[in-house]
């Protein structure tokens, strides 16, 4: 008997038989990062060494900065504490929230569940797919939640198209943003994929809205590629090309990737903390990749967490850094967005 | 259609049921204890629903708000004290036809003509989602500011006794909505750089606070049981008939009921004298009106229990509460993750239908019971509240932590339940204060988006001027309806407590001011203006006051007069009341010494004993069940109750304050 349990534990010395994995969301309950946690539990229970209970802690208030907080503190790096993190829990770090204590950039990522954005606006303002009517007007009003938040991307998106009546109506979530966008209050809207499948696509099949842009899907090498949400619509650097007359490069290019990074890439992950041996990284990463051919998963996945398929492995790492950790040259053109549309925040 | 049916399917599930039934329980208790009502009750269950799904938590919560109207008989006809607001006219003619003897009839007249009302109203209700697109369509930012605007008016000039003082207790409210960060520059407002306040005190804890805390302290002030003795038997088939009778009358009232619901602000609070009123004056006989006419009581009751079909309206499709406990359900909504708006008639349909028939059903379900078993519940009147009251503070406790697991929670709780306990025995209004504090940002936020969008020329839009209107003459029909009658401040003792409390008051305006006076326009404008309101509105009630003290001269002129009606309370005996709040402060330091489980069963104990040294099989029996079912929920959830002290030294297990494992 103990020369079997020797053999088995060569392929697998991580072992978390009778051990509880505590999850730490720092969200509310309801959320969409609280949603993923619930979506990926069970699967974790069933392809971990040892099939641990994973419990799932919800620690929500200050900007997701509590929870956060609460898990660079407490979490043991045994493989027993896995951290919920969202874009709102990147953009804390990168624009340098004084109160954020936890270095994201050097966690270990298991799993990371992209997502995608998309620009619209009324069909009687501007052609599918064409700015040039948008840049003429005086006045082209968007929804902006607050510029603390992922929404401040909008602002430098909006700048280096060059739409100089760009004006953001602040205080407005996405949904009462795209409510006031429909009673034709502000001019353009912008959704993630899933509520853009949901609440858009039947408005542009009506004829009453038209796609502008997305944000692009970003492969390994770094390429831009169309979201298959909406095949015709240009990405960003497409659109940049067309309004600018010259490709995207240099520090905007680099800018680009790390706001794609943070809004798109990681805009949901699991995270081990940044002393989890490589082993046990390695023990997660295989029961994620056992996980995504199960055939329960396939099943559900695309209606429960979207179109994208999960990055995992090594990449997932380059991406959580290129998102948690702004150069100087991105900081400095986010804040001259800001200082543009006159907001006293600044990226630290 | 179809999602009408599929909705009622979903809901006849038997966990959807079982959530429905355990809200409209609960519903049902805190509406026959006097001065709780569904606002209590909401806040109670607030910090549970955000781990449930949304639709097992909208039933739940509509459980709870919908009989409130129907239990709250109970109390208003056997003891003459109403239950919650909603039923302040019941007790007109319904506590006279008990006296008579006539309680049972009374009582079977109330549910059934409130079942009838309630299913009224859900009727309407789903009636008008089909037409809510339109005019969500219709309300741009502009009317949407003015809608929330009025509805401040409404509430502030309706919900208290004195007109200026609910006015500038929703002044108070707003100014107390601000602090935090501002929604335009993102800076801290009156934060003193903690992350607590970075947020605002969260609306389940202010929720609380203003309305559990005082009505229990209230209630033990009262002292003893709730009733002294009961008679129901006799008579069931007789309010059955009556409500029968007069078929017109319910039809009426609950139409009347719908409607005052559906407007914006006025919610419960004045439903009942409305169709009271109504009743009154469509009457040719109206001698036997206050000595026992069981029409007084089939008026209000079917009135107050439709006015929740109407109320939800404004609730669901433009986010904007009628009244306290909308105010809750609102924040339950943004627990479980679905947005008022538009959504709700569209994407969300399946929920709102959901919520309707949770209403028909919950309503049913409420005058079912309360019929059926109406000996067994109006025995519930017969507890003593010093068994109770440590019972309901240690549920207060746990629902506050539950809500964000944080400390500082249960000093914003205590800090609220001295801010409610106030402003009740003084006669300042507490859901003015509610409703301010909750569309404090919405209202900053709808003033600088109307600014961006369209300036000043949204006033002159068709949709605005017909609400400017409406509401301009509702205020002035209801004011004249309310105040012009009666003025009681000749039998006020302690005059001089209540104008110093005026005088502290005033500090939360200057202080706003004098912490924000540096920051950047955009964000200290609107506390600011908010500031300078309350100050002036806050030194005209004070010399009203002093003026009425005083017996000086300028009392004649008109607006003084209708000033000075109400400008003091008859609170009940305000020392009491503080030594009690005292003994929850205790209970709160033994929280931080022993950890929340074990302090709560100590403080049962000790509670209870102090008032009745024979209760210590009660005592003991309460404090053991407790315990069992904090274990049970500790496992079920994970939760890990507040620790104490004491678990630093000695090991315990996990759930009663011990290291995590």
């Amino acid at each position: 008997m103990s020369l079997f349990s020797f053999v088995s534990v060569a392929s697998a010395d991580v072992n978390f038989s009778g051990k509880t994995i505590t999850w730490v969301v720092p969200f509310k309950e309801g959320g969409g990062t609280s949603r993923f946690a619930r979506f990926i539990q069970p699967f974790l229970k069933k392809y971990l060494p040892g099939n641990p209970d994973v419990q799932i802690m919800h620690i929500p208030g200050g900007g997701a900065i509590k929870g956060s907080n609460y898990f660079e503190k407490n979490a043991k790096a045994d493989g027993t504490f896995i951290f919920g993190c969202s874009t709102s829990v990147i953009v804390n770090v990168a624009t340098g929230n004084p109160l954020v204590k936890y270095n994201l950039s050097e966690y270990r990522p298991v799993v990371l569940l992209p997502q995608n954005t998309h620009w619209f606006t009324r069909s009687d303002l501007a052609e599918p797919h064409d700015l040039s009517k948008i840049k003429e007007r005086k006045l082209a009003l968007y929804a902006l939640k607050t510029p603390a938040s992922a929404d401040l991307f909008h602002i430098w998106i909006y700048d280096k198209l060059g739409i100089k009546g760009a004006k953001p109506i602040p205080g407005l979530s996405s949904s009462g943003g795209y409510q006031a966008f429909l009673r034709g209050e502000i001019h353009l809207s912008s959704h993630g994929a899933a509520n853009y499948v949901k609440k858009v696509k039947p408005e542009i099949a009506k004829g009453k809205v038209v796609d502008l842009m997305t944000l692009g899907i970003i492969g390994a090498d770094g390429s831009v590629s169309r979201n298959p949400l909406a095949p015709n619509a240009p990405t960003f650097p497409e659109m940049y090309e067309k309004v600018n007359g010259k490709k995207l490069e240099g520090d905007d290019l680099e800018a680009y990737y790390a706001i794609a990074a943070a809004w798109s890439q990681a805009s949901k992950a699991m995270m081990l903390p940044k002393d989890a041996s490589d082993e046990i990284v390695k023990a997660y990463r295989d029961a994620a990749i056992k996980m995504t051919k199960d055939p329960e998963f396939k099943a559900k996945a695309e209606k429960a967490l979207g179109p994208f398929p999960l990055i995992i492995g090594e990449e997932a790492g380059e991406i959580i850094k290129k998102a948690a950790v702004f150069s100087d040259t991105t900081k400095k053109q986010l804040n001259a967005a800001l200082k543009k549309h006159k907001f006293t925040y600044r990226v630290q | 259609m179809e999602q009408l049916l599929a909705a009622l399917f979903q809901l006849f599930e038997p966990t959807h049921l079982a959530f429905l039934f355990a809200g409209t329980l609960l519903g049902l208790i805190v509406g026959i204890l006097p001065g709780m009502g569904g606002t209590s009750g909401l806040a109670l269950v607030l910090p549970f629903v955000f781990t449930m799904e949304p639709s097992h938590a909208l039933a739940m919560m509509i459980g709870v708000l919908a009989p409130t109207t129907t239990s709250d008989t109970f109390p208003a006809v056997l003891m003459g004290v109403p239950g919650t607001s909603g039923s302040q006219a019941t007790v007109m003619d319904g506590f006279p036809l008990s006296k008579k003897g006539m309680a049972a009839r009374a009582l079977s007249a109330a549910f059934s003509a409130s079942l009838l009302g309630g299913v009224f109203g859900a009727l309407i209700l789903s009636i008008s989602i089909y037409y809510a697109i339109p005019i969500i369509m219709a309300f741009g930012f502009g009317e949407q500011f003015l809608l929330v605007v009025l509805a401040l008016l409404m509430v502030g000039a309706l919900t208290g006794d004195n007109l200026f003082k609910g006015i500038a207790s929703c002044f108070l409210g707003l100014i107390i909505g601000s602090i935090g960060t501002a929604p335009i520059t993102g800076d801290p407002r009156y934060t003193f750089d903690t992350l607590y306040l970075l947020e605002g005190v969260p609306l389940v804890v202010v929720g609380l606070g203003l309305f559990a805390i005082p009505e229990i302290v209230g209630l033990l002030d009262a002292k003893g049981s709730i009733a002294k003795s009961l008679n129901t038997k006799k008579g069931w088939f007789t309010g059955l008939k009556d409500v029968v009778k007069n078929w017109f009358l319910v039809l009426r009232c609950s139409t009347l009921g719908c409607l005052v619901g559906a407007l914006p602000g006025l919610g419960g609070t004045v439903v009942d004298w409305i169709a009271y009123s109504h009743l009154k004056q469509t009457t040719k006989d109206t001698s036997q009106f206050g000595k026992g006419d069981i029409r007084g009581v089939i008026a209000p009751e079917s009135a107050n229990n439709a006015k929740e079909g109407g109320a939800l309206i404004p609730t669901l499709i433009f986010g904007i509460p009628g009244s306290g406990n909308k105010v809750l359900l609102l924040g339950g909504f943004v627990l479980i993750g679905i947005e008022p708006g538009l959504d709700m008639v569209t994407t969300n349909l399946d929920l709102t239908y959901l919520m309707i028939w949770s209403l028909a059903i919950a309503n049913i379900l409420g005058a079912g019971i309360c019929m059926g078993f109406s000996s067994q519940i109006s025995k519930f009147t017969l507890v003593p509240y010093y068994i109770l009251a440590p019972v309901m503070v240690c549920l207060i406790f746990f629902a506050t932590f539950n809500f964000n697991r944080d400390w500082y929670d249960f000093i914003g709780l205590m800090s609220f339940g001295l801010i409610g306990i106030t402003f009740k025995n003084f006669g300042w209004s507490r859901p003015a204060l509610l409703i301010g504090f909750f569309l404090s940002t919405k209202v900053e936020l709808l003033s600088y988006q109307t600014q961006a969008v369209y300036g000043l020329s949204f006033l002159t839009r068709p949709v605005s001027i017909i609400l400017i209107i409406l509401c301009l003459a509702t205020i002035v029909l209801l004011t004249k309806q309310k105040f012009d009658k009666y003025y009681r401040s000749d039998f006020v003792k302690g005059k001089l407590t209540q104008i110093y409390y005026n005088i502290i008051l005033l500090c939360l305006p200057l202080s706003m001011i004098w912490f924000t006076i540096n920051l950047d326009y955009r964000a200290n404008l609107f506390p600011i203006s908010l500031s300078l309101i309350a100050f002036f509105l806050l030194i005209f009630i004070l010399i009203v006051k002093i003026a009425d003290l005083k017996n000086l001269s300028f009392l004649n002129y008109t607006l003084i007069k209708f000033a000075r009606s109400n400008i003091f309370e008859i609170g009940g005996n305000f020392k009491i009341q503080i030594y009690y709040y005292l003994s929850f402060i205790g209970f709160l330091l033994m929280n931080f010494i022993f950890g929340f489980p074990i302090a709560a069963a100590l403080f049962i104990n000790l509670f209870i004993l102090f008032h009745n040294k024979k209760a210590y099989v009660s005592s003991i029996c309460i404090s053991a069940a407790l315990m069992v079912i904090l274990w049970l929920l500790s496992s079920l959830l994970t939760l890990q109750f507040p620790n104490g002290l004491i678990g630093l030294f000695i090991d315990l297990p996990w759930w009663l304050g011990g290291q995590l494992n």
